[in-house]
């Protein structure tokens, strides 16, 4: 009973969150330094290991496609099959997970803190929302950046498959072939997709983290707490999410 | 790192995430980078596209000239945008079809190279379309094919098995069989006694086939035979001969018969025994009283009569003598 009535505020407190900080959208061009430097830590410091995930992701994909499709020649179809996979699901679901691991967990850590620390009831007795500079700021960074991690997945991981589909001696498909083919079944929709399920993720992964990070009460065990709580929430949102949000863009 | 730099970074990866964003979606609404605005549309109407969607390749004669840029449901058809090249040209008298190029639902449209000397289709004009059958009707038509197969063979199957009310033909032969296995029995007996007498020569038909001297016999009778026929033939050819000569009005046949002069007098002679015999007939003239009139045969028996004894009378008188008599007694 208790733990369904901390999920019921957990709800609830975020959806407070989110309205509290879009009453204060008007001050966003006022903050404009904190947007961009949130804009550099969750875009920019994220891009390189965005990168790396998918250029492997794509390779593996290309790989097992090509593994389990040799057998009843249907390879030149691996291209496709990277393709729509990428742009569809991985590439947005994973920009989310790493966006919750290590955006998220450093966004509530330092919530967290600042509420243990008692800057947030500083802030609040200057009379200055928590929502509007800590809040709105790193949601409006992520509604920006998280569509640019998720083409730049898309596209490293449709190369990292192009680049396997070459290479490993039982496909050995041509980047042409599969790039003909990969063209051949996608449109620009699919992409379009990926890219709003990017933005739902990011945005639920980043109002989450900053509501547990916000509510978190105690000392620096708690801290600790909030942000695992805070990981592993988001990682369930986006899955769940995952679900709906496809669901309702097909 | 100070906050202009910082914002530069931040402004030049959103400017990157923006223009990967667009390149993504030039390679794949087709046409290649830049170049969605350039060349021509033109409008394709089929009653079904089938699997033909937007970005799938517009190919003449095999080689890559446009994309499908949109379909659309116009009416009771189904149209297609084509947007061509700005190289290509198309003939107005160009067919284009859906064609498919894999199993699996790949299609493109294809148009053939129509004539030389047709002007080209305009921007926005509609192009000729036929309709190719696809996998699925193949299908369809395989399965009736099946269907009417199967019928024909049960047909084919009921008439020789019976269908249970009729019998069939294996039936019938059997009843056949069963039913006069005895005469059967007796024919064959018969026809290998036949064939038997056949082989020792015995009969005709045994001799003809084993004796030689018939065979020879056979041989030289059908050589007389064949020369009485050349014979025949050459009578034959005599006989047309003769009737050549008879319808050209040669010989006394061809004159009878073809001769206008003859045929006149003819008819004038067979009027005037008409004629002759009519009169006969009447009794008229010293002829037809000869006939008719039953006096003068009396008189001239009774002058014979009186002839004879006046002969008896004169003995000896001359012949001269006796003639003048008769010649009294006549007139």
């Amino acid at each position: 009973m208790k733990q369904i009535l901390s999920v019921l505020e957990g709800v609830g407190s975020t959806w407070l969150l989110l309205l509290r900080a879009a009453s204060y959208v008007g001050t966003l061009p006022r903050q404009r330094t904190r947007f961009f430097e949130q804009c550099y830590l969750i875009g920019y410091t994220t891009l390189p290991i965005v990168a790396i995930l998918s250029f492997f992701i794509g390779s593996v994909l290309a790989l097992q496609a090509g593994y389990s499709m040799q057998n009843f020649g249907a390879k030149q179809f691996i291209g496709s099959l990277v393709g729509l996979s990428m742009a569809r699901e991985l590439g947005p679901v994973m920009v989310a997970i790493l966006l919750a691991g290590r955006v998220g967990s450093a966004i509530t850590a330092e919530l967290a803190s600042m509420k243990v620390y008692q800057e947030v009831d500083a802030l609040v007795t200057m009379n200055i929302p928590p929502a509007r500079i800590l809040v709105l700021p790193r949601l409006a960074a992520v509604l920006a950046m998280v569509p640019v991690l998720a083409i730049i997945a898309d596209l490293v991981g449709w190369f990292g498959g192009a680049i396997v589909a070459k290479y490993v001696a039982f496909i050995s498909i041509e980047p042409e072939a599969y790039f003909t083919a990969l063209r051949r079944f996608m449109k620009f929709k699919d992409v379009m997709n990926g890219l709003i399920k990017a933005e739902c993720f990011g945005f639920v992964v980043t109002l989450v983290c900053c509501n547990i990070g916000l509510n978190t009460r105690g000392g620096p065990r708690e801290i600790g707490a909030a942000v695992t709580r805070a990981v592993v929430v988001s990682l369930i949102l986006i899955l769940v999410l995952d679900y709906f949000v496809t669901k309702v863009l097909m | 790192m100070n906050n202009a730099q910082q914002t530069i970074r931040v402004g030049l990866f959103f400017l990157l995430g923006l223009a990967l964003t667009w390149v993504t979606y030039e390679a794949l609404s087709g046409g290649g980078f830049f170049s969605k605005n350039k060349g021509y549309s033109i409008v394709a109407g089929f009653e079904s596209l089938k699997e033909l969607k937007e970005g799938d390749e517009v190919r003449m004669a095999g080689v890559k000239i446009g994309v499908v840029e949109k379909t659309r449901l116009a009416g009771r058809r189904a149209e297609a945008i084509l947007r061509i090249g700005k190289d290509f040209s198309i003939p107005r008298d160009a067919t284009a079809s859906i064609i498919m190029a894999g199993i699996i639902g790949t299609n493109y449209v294809g148009i053939d190279l129509g004539s030389a000397d047709a002007p080209p289709l305009a921007p926005g004009a509609e192009i000729r379309t036929k309709v190719t059958p696809d996998i699925n009707a193949i299908m369809t038509e395989l399965g009736n094919l099946g269907q009417r197969l199967e019928g024909a063979l049960g047909a084919f199957g009921n008439s020789m098995n019976g269908d249970g009310k009729n019998p069939g033909l294996f039936q019938k032969l059997d009843r056949l069989v069963t039913e006069n296995s005895t005469k059967v029995d007796t024919t064959l007996s018969n026809l290998q006694d036949i064939t038997t007498k056949l082989n020792r020569g015995e009969g005709t038909l045994g001799k003809l086939i084993n004796d030689p001297a018939l065979h020879d016999e056979l041989v030289a009778t059908v050589g007389e035979i064949r020369s009485a026929a050349t014979e025949a033939k050459s009578f034959v050819a005599d006989a047309q001969g003769i009737l050549a000569q008879v319808k050209s009005g040669k010989g006394p046949l061809g004159t009878l018969v073809y001769d206008e002069t003859t045929a006149s007098d003819l008819r004038a002679t067979v009027t005037n025994l008409r004629q002759v015999s009519d009169k006969l007939a009447k009794g008229e003239g010293t002829l037809g009283k000869l006939i008719n009139d039953d006096g003068l045969f009396n008189t001239a028996q009774s002058t014979l009569r009186k002839a004879d004894r006046a002969l008896d009378g004169l003995g000896d008188s001359g012949p001269l003598t006796a003639v003048g008599i008769v010649a009294n007694s006549l007139f």
